[in-house]
């Protein structure tokens, strides 16, 4: 057990986040899962048919199923996300709460002034922890997250190759973990996870699929699938490994431009693409899955999800295009609506073997 | 067909206003430019640019390009009662039929060739999520580049400078695609034509807050969206101009423009874009007027003709429904005093994530001032999906509600 | 001197006879079927026929319900959420909060001391939360309707159902049925997951509903499942009236009586 007293945590729900900027202004950067039995109460502050993930978090805090938060960070990510650092404010009025403007696109102009952004979001962070942190600080913590990033690389590789001892359902679990405890256990925890004896590569024998989607933090989806034949042979989840991209970048950097590029580079979610490609997405996707070797494509996403939605119909055409077969697997991103969906997967996995 | 549609709905108008030509005929000319602008999108002979909703169309109206945010031809489709087709078209290519109806018959409406091939596509990162997807969509389609306005939801000068350098690289990716150059007097004209037409919608935004109201169910439908399009011609002036006189015409008689005014109701969000009983049945029925929607009375400070991407920068940016929403609240709070609102109608549209999605918080803001809202569920564009008998008794129960409210008229 | 209330709905047709003095001489529940004013007809007939009078002695009528336009005899048509409240006022004079649910929508409404409606929300797009979602579920159970009232007696509320949507919670209790989870768990599960769905109706109009006094109306008001699991989550007794489906008309013949008192 961590001492809560000595961790000040920080709160935030989205993959955009500048957690490097968080743990460099002396907090501890918290992700909020939507997970856990909190009442469903959201609808009464937004609506009902909206983001399951922003609902479920909403209805965390409405719970107060939280940790001792010292503030909020959220990204303006997208609608939902924006209506959700409002309901925050409507519910918790006493919280101390940030809203970062998160550029759609990679272009120079934007990732110059999303290091603007970022230069005041370390200013209030500043306010909030009532100490100082410098250019050097800021790198030294990006050089953790990316030691965290390239550790849960690798045993993403190992689960994908079938080395990993729990498979994909453990490194979710992993990928929680290192999302919501203190940055010194989490590197721990993940390098005695990585001296770990890798399991013979043959030893699962399932069918390799390439998953994709948002948001699906719960292990027990991973052991679902692995339950109903399918092996992730490749996977782009919110909640995986596209929360724990590389920054990258050089010391020598300025450090809230290396920031900002490393952050809006990064293909973290569809909301942010390249104007000048449109609809590349449906290329990567089928890129990713011939790369795996998949032998077919699952994808999960949540109900009213705008960003995903909008481009399910290009990436079914191209895949189709391709004699790839794809499931569309829709749900609320928690583990109550997976349930019905272990016939149709199995179904899936059947049609592949 | 739309062309001929467009064709004939402007000629039709014309007669109209012909037949009167001394009257202001403020909705007539308004409808006439609508059709107008659908005949330049149609015609096959003009310069077009498919937009996002904030984009500044009054800046592309000096570069001789016909501009029009693609949600426009959903409105359309839906007011003709033929937008199903596009919609199923749309659904059978696997776009979910949980996204907004606007965007969703538009991609239908493309599919099936219906949506005229431009020469440039500028989308808008604001009001919403779904709205920039659709023009990534639609960008795919046409196999065109899409260029982006990234529109911060913050007022801050960092932010109006971003906005405006887009702007900036906007007009060199317009001049590199189409070969039109920028002309700077044009550009300053625009915006003087801008101005004009601002300072003319300000009175008769003011004319509309008189008790009784000039304004009716039907008067400014649209107006406050729709009229951005015009900004920066001369047609624009003259519809704003006509709307003015009539007003003022009106509130010198005391003439209400609803039959007869007891109840003032704020229209929140969109209109139904599709022709239904519900705003007759209110006038008629409750002697209950739309006095204001939300997306009129939007103003902002005239912009230096001179220096204009700063200006309009601030004016896109500080637009009430981008950003957080306390600046939605703050405006409907306002609108809400200044028009002596009685009741709000909150059309929850079907999709909407960013006007929707706040339905609880809109409510409980106006509730904080006595200003009860009752919320409609409901997709203001699909006609398929149109509950007239439920949405009836929702604004029944308000109405009866309001009747015997101390505080009601 | 009788006054008449009718509650047309979509799926029964309620009517409501009262005395001079304001007392319920006879009330009927007929099923709508195809023709309304055949329903309508029968309704009406059995109250004359239990209060022992004829048509030209009702005063006035008011119709209410989502066919009140089509009651031809009528003074006024008000709508179900105004008649709902004042009837549920007549019975309970301290309600505070009203819950409807009925076989197609679900309402909320916030009464004010003196009685009046200053708040409401329905739910009437989607099936979760109420009578249909429970016919759908009795189907997949295999049970009728009224069985399903005390099913979940005995349930400890290991079952938790996805208060989502309505799709997604049918396609799981028929995996749990397949997987073997107990019957009362499962119908414990759905009345938790209706209740889930009123409460957040409620929350829309009443942030903070502890302490209010709250009463049910509507036909699922005879399922005790229901009812329990709306206690439970409010933490408090819920008010139910005997004949919870004639609410609607009981005020629709309450409004009567006081327009004609009023003259109007």
């Amino acid at each position: 057990m961590m001492s809560q007293e000595t961790t000040r945590w920080i709160g935030h729900a989205c993959s955009y986040t500048p957690t490097p900027l968080i743990h460099a202004s002396g907090f501890t950067p918290y992700r909020l899962l939507p997970m856990g039995n909190s009442p469903d109460r959201a609808g009464q502050l937004l609506h009902d048919n909206l983001c399951p993930h922003v609902k479920r978090i909403l209805d965390r805090a409405m719970e107060n199923d939280l940790p001792d938060l010292h503030g909020m960070v959220f990204m303006n990510c997208c609608d939902a996300m924006r209506r959700l650092s409002d309901a925050w404010r409507a519910a918790r009025p006493t919280d101390r709460v940030a809203l970062v403007n998160l550029p759609v696109l990679a272009a120079e102009s934007a990732i110059s002034f999303f290091a603007d952004e970022l230069t005041r979001l370390s200013e209030t962070l500043s306010t909030w922890s009532g100490q100082s942190f410098n250019q050097a600080d800021i790198s030294a913590s990006i050089a953790k997250f990316d030691e965290i990033a390239d550790l849960l690389g690798e045993l993403s590789n190992r689960a994908h190759t079938g080395t990993l001892e729990g498979g994909s359902s453990r490194l979710q679990d992993l990928f929680n973990r290192a999302a919501t405890e203190s940055v010194d256990r989490a590197v721990e925890l993940l390098r005695t996870v990585a001296e770990e004896m890798e399991l013979p590569a043959a030893a699962h024998n399932g069918v390799p699929v390439y998953l994709f989607g948002n948001v699906l933090p719960d292990p027990e989806a991973f052991a679902l699938f692995q339950s109903c034949g399918v092996h992730i042979a490749g996977d782009s989840v919110c909640t995986g490994m596209r929360a724990f991209s590389r920054i990258g970048g050089n010391d020598s950097d300025d450090v809230f431009v290396r920031l900002a590029r490393g952050l809006l580079d990064q293909p973290r979610c569809a909301r942010t693409f390249d104007p000048s490609r449109p609809g590349k997405i449906a290329q990567d996707v089928l890129a990713e899955a011939r790369a795996c070797q998949a032998k077919g494509v699952i994808a999960y996403t949540m109900k009213f999800c705008d960003p995903y939605i909008s481009r399910l119909p290009a990436i079914r055409e191209v895949l189709r295009e391709a004699g790839l077969p794809f499931l569309l697997l829709e749900g609320d991103c928690t583990m109550r609506s997976m349930g019905q969906q272990k016939t149709r997967i199995e179904a899936f996995t059947e049609m592949l073997r | 067909m739309m062309l001929q549609y467009f064709e004939r709905l402007a000629s039709r108008l014309d007669a109209k206003i012909a037949k009167n030509p001394d009257i202001p005929n403020a909705r007539r000319k308004f409808a006439r430019e609508i059709a107008q602008l659908g005949t330049r999108l149609y015609s096959g002979q003009h310069r077009i640019a498919w937009c996002g909703v904030i984009a500044p169309f009054d800046m592309l109206a000096a570069m001789n390009i016909t501009s029009c945010f693609v949600e426009f031809v959903g409105a359309m489709l839906a007011s003709t009662g033929a937008v199903g087709t596009f919609l199923e078209e749309s659904e059978h290519a696997g776009y979910a039929a949980d996204t907004c109806g606007y965007h969703r018959s538009v991609l239908g409406a493309a599919m099936k060739g219906l949506m005229p091939l431009p020469d440039v596509m500028i989308a808008t990162s604001s009001p919403c999520t779904g709205g920039l997807a659709a023009m990534e969509n639609l960008a795919r389609m046409f196999n065109k580049e899409l260029f982006v306005l990234d529109v911060p939801a913050s007022d801050t000068p960092e932010s109006v400078r971003y906005l405006a350098n887009q702007y900036m690289d906007m007009f060199r990716f317009i001049s590199s695609r189409t070969g039109e150059t920028i002309d700077e007097d044009k550009l300053r004209e625009a915006i003087v034509k801008s101005n004009q037409a601002r300072e003319l919608m300000v009175e008769v935004y003011r004319l509309a807050q008189n008790v009784p109201s000039p304004a009716s169910g039907q008067s400014l439908a649209n107006f406050g969206i729709v009229m951005a399009l015009f900004l920066g011609t001369d047609a624009g002036i003259e519809i704003a101009q006509a709307y003015r006189d009539e007003f003022e015409s009106m509130v010198k008689t005391g003439q209400s423009g609803a039959p007869a005014e007891k109840i003032r109701l704020l229209w929140l969000q969109n209109r139904i874009q599709f022709k239904n009983p519900l705003i007759k049945m209110l006038e008629q029925e409750y002697q209950a007027s739309i006095v204001i929607d939300e997306l009129n009375d939007i103003t902002w400070e005239a912009i230096d003709p001179a220096d204009p991407f700063v200006g309009v920068a601030k004016r896109t940016i500080t637009i009430p429904f981008n950003g957080e929403i306390n600046w939605r609240l703050n405006h409907v709070r306002h609108l809400s005093t200044a028009y002596k609102i009685d009741g709000a109608v909150n059309p929850c549209h079907w999709g909407c994530r960013q006007g929707t999605g706040a339905r609880g918080l809109i409510q409980a803001g106006l509730k904080e001032i006595g200003i009860p809202v009752v919320n409609l569920e409901v997709d203001c564009v699909d006609t398929r999906n149109f509950a007239e008998g439920q949405l009836r008794t929702r604004l029944e129960a308000f109405m009866e509600m309001l009747r015997t409210s101390p505080s009601a008229a | 001197m009788y006054y008449l209330g009718v509650d047309l709905g979509s799926l029964s047709c309620d009517a409501v006879l009262l005395g001079g003095n304001g007392g319920v001489m006879a009330s009927s529940v007929v099923p709508t079927g195809a023709r309304n004013q055949e329903a309508i007809a029968r309704a009406v007939d059995e109250v004359l026929k239990v209060a022992g009078i004829t048509e030209d002695q009702i005063k006035a009528t008011v119709s209410t319900g989502y066919g009140r336009d089509r009651v031809e005899k009528r003074l006024a048509a008000v709508t179900e959420i105004t008649c709902h409240a004042r009837g549920i006022r007549n019975l309970f004079g301290e309600t505070q909060v009203l819950i409807d649910i009925g076989g197609q929508d679900s309402k909320a409404v916030r009464l004010a001391a003196d009685g009046l409606v200053t708040d409401f929300a329905m739910n009437d797009k989607c099936a979760a939360g109420t009578g249909r979602f429970l016919e759908a579920m009795a189907r997949a159970l295999q049970v009728d309707i009224e069985e399903l009232s005390d099913l979940d007696l005995g349930a400890s509320g290991s079952v938790t159902l996805s208060s989502m949507c309505t799709v997604f919670a049918e396609s799981e209790v028929v995996s749990l049925i397949a997987d073997g989870v107990a019957v009362n768990e499962i119908v414990s599960g759905l009345n938790r997951a209706i209740a889930s769905r009123i409460v957040a109706l409620v929350r829309r109009i009443a942030p903070a509903s502890d302490g209010l006094s709250i009463a049910m109306s509507g036909g699922v008001a005879h399922n005790h499942g229901v009812v329990r699991a709306l206690s439970q989550a409010f933490g408090t007794t819920i008010s139910v009236p005997p004949k919870p489906a004639t609410i609607g008309a009981l005020g629709a013949a309450l409004i009567a009586r006081e327009k004609d008192n009023q003259g109007r």
